[in-house]
């Protein structure tokens, strides 16, 4: 009892995790790194996809909802982990020369690539709510089709797909630890480590748990405050 | 000389099955795990006020933490502390569990709440308990909201049950990569892997889909 009573202590002291911030700091950045670089891909795909699905040729809107549902339907670590082993070895046989993806690069195609079925998603639906009318009226009134598309569609549909998509980028920073698996050293991989050199993996998980759980509880209040107005103003 | 995915996936395809059943049990157990505890933490934040913010806490502890950070959490820290789980499968039954809790719970409470309170009081009226008013009035009919969002929870457990994995409980994905540690044909096992995967997550959420659809007809 009182041997587990110490070990809860210690659980929670996090000293230890303030003694490494060091090594744990940079590999925070990491994280927000492979984030940003993930959301640009993502965000690039899920246009192109929407844009697909949304499409009057059969076989382009086929394609479109292909692509999504395979992303949405493949769990994100064989995607990650197939993406880091297969396309190279691919690639090698075919141009006969050694290629191989780095842990970074793998991990921002893999993530950008599940990611973007959700957002080729929320797209679809932000653009298929403008009415027709709307876009009828600017080609009647002479807009070609690029311009009623940057003026007419895109601005109303992006106030109807903002809360969702800020809740999909809340979603992809919680996968961005999973590139830790492939040893992208961010912050979960430095945590661990940290405690297979300390062999103290009680504060050190705990601590990594609670900053994720700051950031990401903070983020997605951030989220909701931010988007309500914007919700209630597209009514 | 077979091809490669004959030589590695098929001559082991007993090894891949029992990785299957491993995935079946721990989604089932965690999903299941996930359902009572979100139930019990979505009625100690409506009915039991002096266990409304602790409640309230863990729910959103539960759904702001990455599954992965979550899956250590629990394998690393709560054997120490609470002395269990006692074993990888076990530690990772809770950690799905817990993840997909806070969820459930949200769910729920949005499902209960939006039962008009006269059907509630009119059953209390006609002298029914609030046992009896929960299981024949405000749960029939929050289930046709909830499932939806049920179901895809469901999804989002047999998902994240790859990164069991990662804690050596011999699910498929762990069995895929110490085969492909053992053979080194990346291509033909994470491969058939993936389709395995794709193929059972995308029946599922067309069952899913239809059942939905065939309840809002009917009730909408």
């Amino acid at each position: 009892m009182l041997e587990n009573l110490q070990q809860s202590l210690e659980a929670f002291d996090l000293a230890l995790f303030w003694e490494y911030r060091a090594v744990l700091l940079p590999g925070l950045l990491y994280n927000f790194y492979v984030f940003f670089l993930t959301v640009g891909v993502a965000v690039g795909l899920g246009l192109v996809a929407a844009t697909l699905r949304l499409s009057s040729n059969v076989v382009l809107r086929w394609i479109g909802t292909g692509y999504a549902e395979l992303c949405r339907n493949t769990p994100e670590y064989i995607t990650l982990i197939w993406i880091f082993y297969v396309p190279p070895l691919l690639l090698s046989a075919a141009l006969d020369r050694n290629v191989s993806f780095s842990p970074l690069l793998a991990a921002v195609i893999a993530l950008g690539l599940a990611s973007s079925g959700y957002f080729t998603e929320t797209f679809r639906a932000g653009i298929s709510s403008v009415p027709r009318g709307h876009i009828e009226a600017a080609r009647a009134l002479g807009m070609s089709r690029s311009l009623t598309m940057w003026r007419i569609v895109l601005p109303q549909a992006v106030r109807h797909m903002l809360p969702e998509a800020m809740n999909q980028m809340v979603s992809l920073f919680k996968s961005t630890t999973l590139v830790s698996l492939i040893a992208v050293p961010d912050l979960l991989y430095q945590v661990s480590l940290v405690s297979n050199a300390t062999s103290k993996g009680l504060p050190l998980y705990s601590g990594a748990a609670l900053v994720y759980f700051l950031i990401i509880f903070g983020f997605a209040t951030l989220a909701q405050r931010f988007s309500d107005p914007w919700r209630q103003r597209s009514r | 000389m077979d091809a490669p995915w004959i030589r590695t996936v098929w001559r082991h395809r007993d090894v891949m099955w029992d990785g299957l059943v491993v995935t079946m049990q721990v989604t089932a157990i965690g999903f299941v795990g996930a359902v009572v505890l979100g139930f019990v933490l979505c009625l100690l934040v409506m009915y039991v006020k002096p266990l409304r913010w602790p409640a309230r806490v863990l729910i959103e502890f539960f759904r702001a933490t990455p599954i992965y950070v979550q899956l250590l959490w629990v394998n690393y820290v709560w054997p120490g502390v609470l002395g269990w789980p006692s074993s990888f499968f076990e530690a990772g039954c809770a950690a799905l569990a817990v993840q997909s809790a806070g969820y459930l719970a949200e769910t729920f409470r949005a499902g209960i709440e939006g039962i008009s309170r006269g059907h509630v009081e009119a059953a209390r009226a006609q002298g029914m308990s609030s046992l009896l008013v929960m299981r024949r009035i405000i749960l029939p009919q929050a289930f046709h909201t909830m499932a939806p969002s049920i179901m895809n929870q469901f999804l989002v457990v047999i998902k994240s049950s790859t990164l069991v994995s990662v804690i050596a409980v011999p699910d498929l994905m762990y069995q895929a990569l110490r085969l492909t540690a053992i053979w080194f044909e990346p291509i033909a096992i994470l491969s058939c892997t993936a389709l395995v995967y794709i193929t059972v997550i995308t029946c599922l959420s067309l069952v899913f889909k239809w059942y939905t659809d065939r309840l809002r007809e009917r009730y909408l």
